[in-house]
């Protein structure tokens, strides 16, 4: 087959290759890979480290859920029994709960984050 | 490594025909009229009782295949007592009954005392038993040890009410049997870690001649332009930092685009403006994970295409896009392609080392961790250039970035 | 209204979605710099790209034409869309992205290993989106039959069209530019009118009717009833009509209709006096987005706004175009600060539709009587401000509209083809994808065009009860207890979605129960159906202890520690 580089207009025609099927690695869905990386994941650290940082930052979970849930599941009710319910439903939904759903999230976020830092603090100590 | 595939090879090849063989003399016991093999007939009662057996034979092997412990000798032991009809049967390994099957078990502590001379020697035995349970019939047992490569692992024993040479001589047989499963569960786990090897082997390999070259070249700089020196080394430093580092077989393709970035720093500071290379990234597929340096020999095989024997420009363009649960890795050059057949013999590791050999290697990797569905597919000719396009799906289970996966290895 | 405005804005946004997604990729050359490239997406432009992707037809026009109907009960609806995104936030945002997960279907393998529940799971997805297109299309239907008169179905197409062909051609090649130009067109295209509206409402003397109960016509006004409708009256009512009402044929006389339900034919004609109440219409064929069918006014009742609360809230997290957009952070940490720019982003526009919710109630309150209350916002210009400064601004909102109805349905689009070519197509191939595109869109487009004259306006709320009740109990569950097993999984997820879905079909397609508590209970399964899937999943779970997976510690380990620990192998032997 001749070429003559360079010339693009003239390139012969690609052919498409692929290589032969190996059956005897063929990992489908079902038998996943293991890499050692998890085995790692698993030995590096101790069980009770993770579950300390899960229930520390379950806490701010819930802790932030319990805001949103005391902020926000009286207010159906208090629209129905207040005497100018419907006014008072139109500014609250309208415009007074988003502020409050921002900060939330900031406050979680801050505090979600300091736990790692503390989490990687306590962790580096320990190896040291 | 070649030597455990033939190996392997070897017993998968040499099972079925003993296993035809068997049953072919099973046959022939069976049936000594004149006509050998009447095929149209529904089989005599000895043709039954082979099926039975192999049936039997079959359904105790692939608990055996994980290897001898207590829960594949528990799973086995059922199997293995009605091939040998019997009334208990009793494995061990060299220190201690692993299961017993079958009634009388209480002679246990007596078995493992009578059987450190045969788990010793490697040689059967058969023994009294002594026994002051008054219903109990176990009278007599016969010892198999278990074999893989000349190395005793445990023995089977069988116990009957009274001493039968049948019954040593199936056991003998069933032991063999069994030593044989426990062989193939050894080779089963070479092969997985031979397969671990391999992919250490495979993965990583960044080619002797880069280093000399380009340390080549930034001593090129040393005198003329310090500066430039400086920063082509903390190139190399980076990329080989990358490539060597230990842990790990898996990097984000923001880690991988970051060392092809060292990579071609360093190639173009030997080939100057040579070297044209567009890049068009969708940024949502750059925290998708793969195989570690999959992707700059693919760039370093282009570079090499487009380079090679031309005098003028090279241009590569490498795409990454996002096609849902998937990535699409496009890396193409307009250099001097490659024959099709040769590319399809390197692909299947038919040719020699020349060149191409990055191809073989990322496109083994790939098929690796993803399955067959994931090799590379090249779309080349002579002349034509090249196009390798990768898929990297974006989640399977077990793949996971080994390195933090935030930034760079940039310095600044 | 000028309808050449209207035309040309929606080609423009059809044609800018078009010319972003082809250039908005980041091409670099040898030249510049390779690190520009190669750098992962930031918080703030993600964060604009799920905002724009997430602000679908039912923020842009529905949520208007609900309060209109319904007043400012519906203003939850907003309300929940956002919070949905503190719960997504607190929950379950940086676990899900250091489970590397891509789709729910990937999160329920990696975390529980279970193919069985990965299919189930890959079922809800696709349920789930196709429920949340089907009203996108009719919206872009609705959006152009309302602009030019065209047929309902042809916006319908359009939008399949374009989204499909876009994504199937990888057109869309960078989706999160495209997105967050979006967000922003959006905004966009309701502040700057929001601006006028409310200007031009001060000049008129700011009226402030549109806080009374119930919405009341302003002066007298005849109404052109296009599609047979049924009116619910609270009260007596005199009209003048020409047309035929219950029946019986009038021209021009003034009768006097009684409280209850009326029939009001097509091609009729009503004049209301001044100060009239405002009739709600039942199953008016155009509520694409709003729900009038299934709570009519006036008649709320709390369970039911707590129901549609909670499915809000917890549904989000659920939604398919909106965790797989997690994906493109880089790590835990960015996904946590993108959700919360998200929080001030969609806040940040959920101000808005209130606005022209209570605008309309003033000035274009008979579109409660024709049942095309979703086009309220696409009128008001027109109506307030008319001339060819009310042409602009329709021409805007109607290219915001089409904005959102483009980015949402391309966001479900590429989320579902992903699920459908992986899980539900028979081989993986480059292929796969486009075939798994079209199946994604040609079923909801099917839906929407044969079931158009049906009230499926609560599909949104029903994809989000479904989600609610099927993956956020997965979620939840998944990434904080140990002891969840793929049974527990499997049997929470069929019990809980599968009995929302059952309970909002019983009251669409079935004999309802009109009023009273068992109605509103099944139109708004979330109250029972979320405590239910959870109750479930945790009891079946504690039932089969045997069936934990394996490696729960290892793969909790992962989804809970900071990266630099999760991954930390070579940085531990470096310093040991």
């Amino acid at each position: 087959m001749s070429h003559e580089p360079g010339q693009t207009a003239e390139r012969p025609a690609r052919v498409v290759v692929t290589g032969p099927p190996r059956r005897h690695h063929g990992r489908g869905r079902g038998a996943p890979y293991r890499p050692r990386t998890e085995i790692h994941e698993q030995t590096t650290l101790g069980h009770t480290y993770v579950r300390s940082l899960m229930r520390t930052q379950l806490r701010t979970a819930l802790a932030v859920f319990a805001v949103l849930a005391a902020l926000v599941a009286p207010l159906p009710l208090l629209f129905a029994a207040a005497p100018h319910g419907r006014v008072l439903e139109w500014a609250v939904l309208g415009f007074c709960l988003y502020p409050p759903l921002v900060l939330l999230a900031r406050w979680h976020v801050r505090r979600a984050e300091r736990h790692e830092r503390d989490f990687v603090r306590l962790v580096e100590d320990q190896d040291r | 490594m070649s030597t455990l595939g033939a190996l392997l090879t070897g017993f998968c090849a040499a099972v079925p025909p003993l296993l035809a063989a068997g049953f072919w003399l099973g046959r022939r016991t069976a049936r000594p009229s004149a006509r050998p093999f009447r095929r149209a007939g529904l089989g005599t009662p000895v043709e039954h009782a082979t099926f039975q057996t192999l049936h039997t034979a079959s359904l105790a092997a692939p608990p055996l295949r994980a290897g001898l412990t207590e829960e594949t000798a528990r799973r086995a032991s059922r199997r293995l007592r009605s091939l040998l009809g019997t009334e208990a049967l009793c494995l061990t390994d060299t220190d201690r009954v692993l299961v017993w099957d079958g009634a009388g078990s209480h002679h246990r502590a007596e078995i493992m005392e009578r059987l450190a001379g045969p788990l010793e020697t490697g040689r059967g035995e058969a023994f009294r038993l002594s026994c002051g349970t008054p219903d109990c019939s176990l009278r007599w047992a016969v010892v198999a040890p278990l074999t893989v490569d000349d190395r005793v692992h445990g023995a089977l024993v069988a116990c009957a009410p009274g001493e039968s040479a049948v019954l040593v001589r199936a056991a003998a047989e069933v032991a063999r049997w069994v030593s044989v499963q426990l062989e193939l569960a050894d080779l089963d786990r070479s092969r997985t870690r031979l397969i671990e090897a391999e992919i250490r082997a495979l993965r990583a390999q960044i080619s002797p001649h880069f280093v000399f070259n380009s340390l080549a070249v930034i001593a090129s700089f040393v005198r003329t332009d310090p500066e430039r020196a400086r920063e082509l080394l903390l190139e190399f430093a980076d990329f080989t930092r990358y490539s060597f580092r230990r842990h790990g077989d898996f990097t984000t393709l923001a880690d991988e685009l970051h060392a092809i970035d060292h990579y071609l720093a360093l190639v173009r500071a030997r080939f100057g403006d040579r070297l044209a290379v567009t890049l068009q990234i969708a940024p949502e597929v750059l925290p998708v994970t793969l195989p570690f340096l999959c992707l700059q020999p693919l760039v370093e095989n282009a570079v090499k295409h487009g380079l090679e024997g031309r005098g003028e420009k090279c241009g590569i363009a490498i795409t990454a896009r996002d096609e849902g649960a998937e990535a699409v890795v496009v890396i193409e050059d307009d250099g001097v392609g490659m024959d099709p057949g040769l590319l399809r013999r390197i692909l299947a590791g038919e040719a020699g080392p020349s060149g191409g050999i990055g191809l073989s290697n990322v496109d083994d990797r790939l098929r690796q961790v993803y399955g067959d569905d994931y090799g590379l597919v090249i779309e080349t000719a002579r002349g034509a250039g090249m196009k390798v396009t990768v898929r990297l799906p974006k989640y399977r289970p077990g793949v996971h970035p080994a390195a933090p996966g935030t930034g760079g290895l940039r310095r600044g | 209204m000028n309808e050449s405005h209207a035309v040309a804005a929606v080609a423009l946004v059809v044609v800018a979605t078009a010319l972003v997604g082809a250039f908005g990729l980041r091409v670099s050359r040898t030249t510049s710099d390779f690190y520009v490239a190669s750098r992962t997406v930031g918080p703030r432009l993600n964060a604009a790209a799920i905002s724009g992707e997430y602000l679908s037809a039912a923020s842009f026009l529905g949520i208007a034409g609900l309060v209109l109907v319904q007043g400012p009960d519906m203003l939850w609806y907003p309300v929940g869309y956002t919070a949905g995104y503190l719960l997504l936030l607190i929950f379950v945002a940086a676990p899900l992205r250091r489970s590397g997960a891509y789709t729910l279907p990937d999160f329920a393998e990696a975390r529980l290993a279970s193919p069985g529940v990965r299919k189930l799971a890959s079922g809800f997805v696709v349920g789930i989106g196709w429920l949340y297109l089907m009203p996108q299309l009719q919206g872009a239907g609705l959006t152009l039959k309302v602009l030019t008169g065209a047929p309902g179905t042809l916006g319908s197409v359009i939008v399949a069209v374009v989204v499909v062909a876009n994504v199937a051609a990888g057109g869309m090649r960078s989706i999160t530019f495209v997105q967050a130009f979006q967000y922003w067109l959006k905004l966009t295209a309701l502040l700057v009118p929001a601006l006028f509206l409310v200007l031009a409402w001060r000049g008129d003397g700011a009226p402030t009717r549109a806080f009374d109960e119930p919405a009341a016509f302003r002066e007298q006004r005849t109404v052109r009833v296009q599609d047979t409708v049924e009116i619910r009256l609270a009260g007596p009512l005199a009209v003048t009509v020409h047309g035929r009402v219950d029946g019986r044929p009038y021209d021009g006389d003034r009768i006097s209709l009684t409280a209850g339900v009326h029939t009001v034919e097509a091609g009729s004609r009503l004049r209301l006096p001044a100060g009239a109440p405002v009739p709600a219409a039942r199953g008016a064929g155009d509520t694409a987005l709003s729900d009038s069918a299934s709570a009519p006014q006036g008649e709320r009742p709390l369970h039911a706004t707590y129901g549609l609360i909670i499915a809000t809230f917890l549904g989000t997290m659920g939604l398919p175009h909106v965790v797989v957009r997690f994906y493109t952070s880089p790590n835990g940490v960015a996904a946590r600060r993108t959700t919360v720019v998200v929080l001030g982003l969609i806040g940040a526009f959920y101000l808005l539709p209130p606005v022209y919710g209570a605008l309309a109630r003033m000035y274009a309150p008979e579109l409660v009587l024709t049942g095309n209350t979703d086009a309220a916002v696409l009128l008001l210009p027109d109506r307030m401000i008319g001339g060819v400064g009310g042409d602009l601004l329709g021409a805007l909102v109607a290219g915001g509209a089409f904005a959102a109805f483009l980015s949402t349905a391309s966001g479900l689009t590429v989320a579902l083809a992903g699920v459908i070519a992986q899980d539900a197509l028979p081989s993986r191939g480059i292929r796969h994808f486009r075939v798994g595109a079209v199946t994604a869109m040609a079923v909801p487009l099917a839906a929407s065009v044969l079931a158009g004259r049906l009230p499926i306006a609560d599909a949104v709320g029903l994809a989000f009860a479904v989600s609610a009740s099927s993956f956020c109990p997965l979620l939840v569950l998944g990434i904080w207890w140990r002891r969840l097993t793929p049974p527990g999984a499997a049997a929470g997820m069929l019990v809980g979605g599968g009995s929302a879905l059952a309970a909002v079909s019983v009251t669409l397609v079935g004999p309802h129960p009109a009023t009273g508590v068992p109605h509103s209970l099944l139109a708004w399964p979330a109250l029972w159906s979320v405590p239910l899937a959870f109750l479930t999943m945790i009891l079946v779970s504690l039932a089969t202890p045997g069936r934990v997976p394996p490696d729960t510690d290892a793969v909790l380990a992962r989804f809970h520690l900071p990266e630099e620990i999760g991954g930390g192998p070579g940085r531990k032997e470096n310093t040991a």
